[in-house]
């Protein structure tokens, strides 16, 4: 029994064992995404099992115990994730730890001047600052603000400590025009809020922090990950999120300016339109069970399309927005055959014997839902390495096109006007069809080296100090113990580079990794080797990057119980099933935005590029 | 610069023999005390043996703690502050000094002498701590599991020795895991040196002679020798190691070459023993009853 992951172990069967050898070895001469795409699928599977093995790690729940049980948390999702796990409670509630990618004696924080080298503001300024803005062609603008919008369901380290005493101080060159110097001559940025439960002697040096979201794919970001919120969202009829006279979320009365939802921080145009969207596919979800389901009071009606709506988030997210991003052949099988399992041929090879010789248990055969909940070698939780390989600040833009679907008029805001406050005012301006058909119809930024935002490079959020952003997310990663880029591809399973060259075809983005960092490739940050990284075809962000998310995307459903064991009609309804099995975006656009029915036409990814008008 | 070994898929290795080497090996940012098993069979040999160095809970001993672990340096500094007042410890195991000096002397001892020194140690920690042969023999096994060859490493494993003397030192060092390396662990050095206190008291005229400062310096011993492992490639101003690299610091070796007896302790050093001071007071105190 492992003594650290609570006795969760993994353990290949025979056949893993052989497709594991064989592909380390094929892998040694091809990568996967130069495998004829079924063979590159079975690649990736393969990979999975060996994260799933090895790149599981605990880090204890923090969390002393669950919130007291409530009727109907074995039928329905808890509002803080608890009871998810019947035998492990606390797993993936909220305010419990964010577990870990690689071994705990891998994840310590450098000490001294190694935490500060190199500069993280001359990373910000020389490498990670956008000089043009490049685009993600392939995507819509939509694509970027999803992306968002599912990490704040995940995952929330919460506020930096506030008047933080002991702040990085980073030292500043001379010329830097930075304008929030501070005496010292630094910038200073506020520490990661701290985690204060009880700390485990095994723990060594490896940091904890608290995960203030529920860990769960759950739509916590509609739905808050605590009871109370939660009781504030709702209207406390027929099940319903409360909506204003206009259709659209009430305002936050903290944040005038922000609507009000289950998670609201970094609050933007983007994140008001899906969580709009979303809300007012609750209701529908919640009309549709009121027909069918009359007797059922509020809570039943809430809480059976919260699961729906959940589901269906998920699996938009999975067989829509990730093929949408990674546009590979072997991933759009791979994301498919994760939700749905595997389909009776492809490319003229049957697969019905497979399938049916894998059985009728296996998630490869028959797709992640309604297959046996599994943890692996851990209990689940989100993990800081996965926090920081979903750092994808270069998907916005520095200004956003407002469009008609008239097609009679064109406003271009800078990014700040579009953002926090602004965000009501700009959304009852434009109205909801008109934004979506913006955001529909242009493209967010390329995830690469020198496409980092510059209005995040100096922003500030209500109430709060000046921030890099580029620069905190390099002190982040160095914070929690992130290992560097080139540890970081050995631990999850790639050959570590030897030459700058090796991460990256562009000589001159070379020569300034090689000059920054001193011609130590190992010192390379992950961020800015993730972003230096040549991509496989179609793909949207590292391959490097990759590896954390075929582990992690499957784990989000496979770990959960109601993806899992309870993803059955008695849990969710037969509504519910065909609810989940029926739609799409594309079709929860047009449902709730009929006006979108031109631009959607004939477009297959509702996050690929819309017509226009 | 240290000799370096690399067989690909078997090792990756690197040895310093040289005090200023050593040094700097040991003060590398990129070198640090967990063993990731990577590099080669070797390398997982290694670190599957320091593996068994925790407690029930998953607790690391002190010695294979990272650089950067906050617990150990806290624990480190609390077990220095503890030893800082020597002359009331030494006063506190003043029995056991009694029967180190009659040891050395070369008297017959109703106890051996490892017994003795595993209980002058442990009673450091817990005023009412009793070694017996049973506690020291668990003690030598875990000196010989860190010795092994890999035939011997896999007999002890199976044999379940290794995981029961760990089980006994622990639990004669009541789960303190400081407590559990000094009378597990650390005790073999200052046996290691009360054993050359006695070949050297074997002349009458060296007992009376030699000054208790004069008997310390020729018989204080460090560890044979530690191993780190470099998590990425080191290319220090001496020093080049790649990376996964078990680096194995011949301590002994580096101390008998260096004018500093501090370096068998790491004085000064991220990983200075905390009993760098009190050792060397021991191991005095015993000549001098000795000679007395």
């Amino acid at each position: 029994m492992s003594r650290q992951n609570d006795g969760f172990e993994f353990k290949f069967l025979l056949l893993q064992k052989v497709l594991s050898a064989f592909f380390r070895v094929v892998n040694v001469f091809v990568r996967w995404d130069r495998l004829w795409y079924l063979i590159g699928a079975v690649n990736i599977a393969t990979l999975r099992d060996r994260l799933r093995r090895d790149n599981l790690h605990h880090a204890g729940y923090g969390v002393q115990a669950a919130t007291p049980w409530m009727p109907g948390n074995e039928r329905w999702r808890s509002a803080d994730g608890s009871y998810n796990s019947l035998d492990h409670p606390r797993m993936g509630m909220a305010c419990s730890r964010f577990g870990r990618n690689v071994p705990l004696t891998e994840a310590i924080p450098d000490s001294g001047e190694a935490l500060l080298d190199p500069n993280p503001r001359v990373i910000s300024c020389e490498l990670l600052a956008r000089k043009t803005f490049q685009p993600a062609i392939r995507l819509n603008l939509l694509a970027a603000a999803w992306i968002q919008f599912e990490t704040h369901d995940w995952f929330s380290h919460g506020q930096p400590i506030k008047d933080d005493p002991d702040p990085f101080k980073i030292p500043l060159r001379q010329g830097d025009d930075w304008p929030d110097r501070k005496p010292d001559g630094c910038m200073h940025i506020r520490r990661t809020c701290p985690d204060p439960t009880p700390r485990e002697t095994w723990l060594g040096g490896t940091p904890t922090f608290l995960n203030r979201n529920s860990h769960w794919w759950d739509a916590a970001q509609l739905y808050g990950s605590e009871r109370k919120l939660q009781e504030r969202i709702r209207s406390g009829s027929d099940g319903m999120i409360k909506l204003g006279a206009d259709g659209l979320l009430p305002d936050d009365d903290i944040h005038p300016g922000v609507d009000f939802t289950g998670f609201n921080d970094n609050w933007w145009i983007g994140l008001s339109l899906l969580h709009n969207l979303f809300a007012r596919e609750h209701n529908a979800i919640c009309a549709a069970l009121k027909r069918e389901y009359p007797t059922w009071n509020d809570e039943e009606l809430f809480q059976h399309a919260r699961l729906i709506n959940a589901a269906l988030i998920a699996k938009i997210h999975t067989v829509e927005w990730t093929p949408g991003i990674l546009g590979h052949p072997a991933l759009r099988f791979g994301m498919h055959a994760n939700w749905y399992g595997l389909p009776a041929e492809a490319s003229g090879v049957p697969l019905r014997p497979i399938r049916a010789a894998l059985g009728s248990e296996s998630e490869v055969a028959h797709g992640i839902p309604g297959s046996r909940t599994e943890q692996h070698s851990a209990p689940y939780a989100i993990t800081e390495e996965f926090a920081a390989v979903y750092r994808l600040h270069p998907l916005l833009p520095e200004d956003v096109l407002v469009r008609s679907l008239t097609g009679s008029e064109e406003t271009t805001y800078p990014f700040l006007d579009i953002q926090g406050e602004f965000s009501r005012p700009l959304m009852k301006k434009h109205g909801f069809a008109d934004l979506l058909y913006s955001f529909g119809t242009q493209h967010p930024g390329a995830l690469t080296i020198g496409n980092y935002p510059n209005f995040l490079r100096q922003f500030q959020k209500f109430n709060e100090p000046l921030m890099d952003m580029a620069a905190i997310d390099i002190m982040r990663d160095r914070e929690r113990g992130v290992p560097r880029y080139n540890r970081f591809r050995e631990l999850v399973g790639k050959k570590r580079v030897k030459t700058f060259e090796e991460i990256t075809s562009k000589p001159e983005v070379a020569a300034k990794l090689r000059k920054i960092y001193k011609d130590d490739v190992d010192r390379v940050d992950l961020l800015v080797g993730t972003l230096s990284e040549d991509l496989p075809d179609g793909f949207g962000f590292s391959d490097t990057i990759f590896r954390v998310f075929i582990l992690m995307a499957s784990r989000r459903l496979k770990s959960d119980r109601f993806f899992t064991d309870d993803f059955r009609p008695e849990i969710y309804t037969e509504l519910g099933m065909d609810w989940i099995d029926n739609n799409s975006m594309k079709s929860v656009l047009q449902r709730h935005v009929p006006e979108l029915a031109m631009p959607l036409e004939g477009v297959n990814n509702a996050f690929a590029p819309w017509n226009k008008i | 610069m240290g000799i370096s070994l690399r067989i690909p898929g078997l090792v990756r290795l690197m040895v310093v023999k040289r005090p200023d080497e050593m040094l700097a090996v040991n003060a590398a940012a990129g070198v640090d005390r967990p063993l990731s098993g990577r590099g080669g069979l070797f390398n997982r040999s290694m670190a599957a043996k320091l593996q068994v160095f925790r407690t029930a809970d998953g607790e690391i001993w002190p010695a294979f703690c990272s650089r950067n672990d906050a617990g150990r340096m806290r624990r480190s500094k609390e077990v220095a502050e503890t030893l800082t007042d020597i002359p009331a410890k030494l006063q506190s195991i003043r029995g056991e000094i009694a029967e180190l000096a009659a040891y050395v002397r070369g008297n017959p001892t109703a106890r051996s002498a490892g017994v003795i020194v595993q209980q002058a140690v442990g009673k450091l920690f817990f005023a009412d701590y009793r070694a017996s042969e049973e506690s020291f023999d668990a003690a030598q096994t875990l000196s010989i599991w860190l010795r092994a060859l890999p035939l011997r490493t896999r007999l002890l494993r199976r044999s379940g020795k290794v995981q029961a003397a760990v089980d006994e030192v622990l639990r004669q060092a009541r789960q303190d895991t400081a407590c559990a390396h000094g009378t597990g662990l650390a005790l073999h050095n200052i046996v290691k040196s009360v054993e050359l206190m006695r070949k050297l008291a074997r002349s009458e005229s060296r007992l009376k002679r030699l000054s208790p400062a004069e008997a310390v310096a020729l018989t204080l011993r460090g560890p044979p020798s530690v191993v780190r492992e470099a998590r990425d490639r080191v290319r220090e101003e001496k020093l080049r190691a790649r990376e996964r690299s078990i680096v194995l610091m011949a301590v002994e070796t580096a101390r008998k070459r260096s004018s500093d007896p501090g370096i068998a302790f790491f004085t000064g050093q991220w990983n200075e023993c905390p009993a760098h001071a009190f050792v060397p007071a021991l191991l005095a105190e015993v000549w001098k009853t000795a000679s007395a």
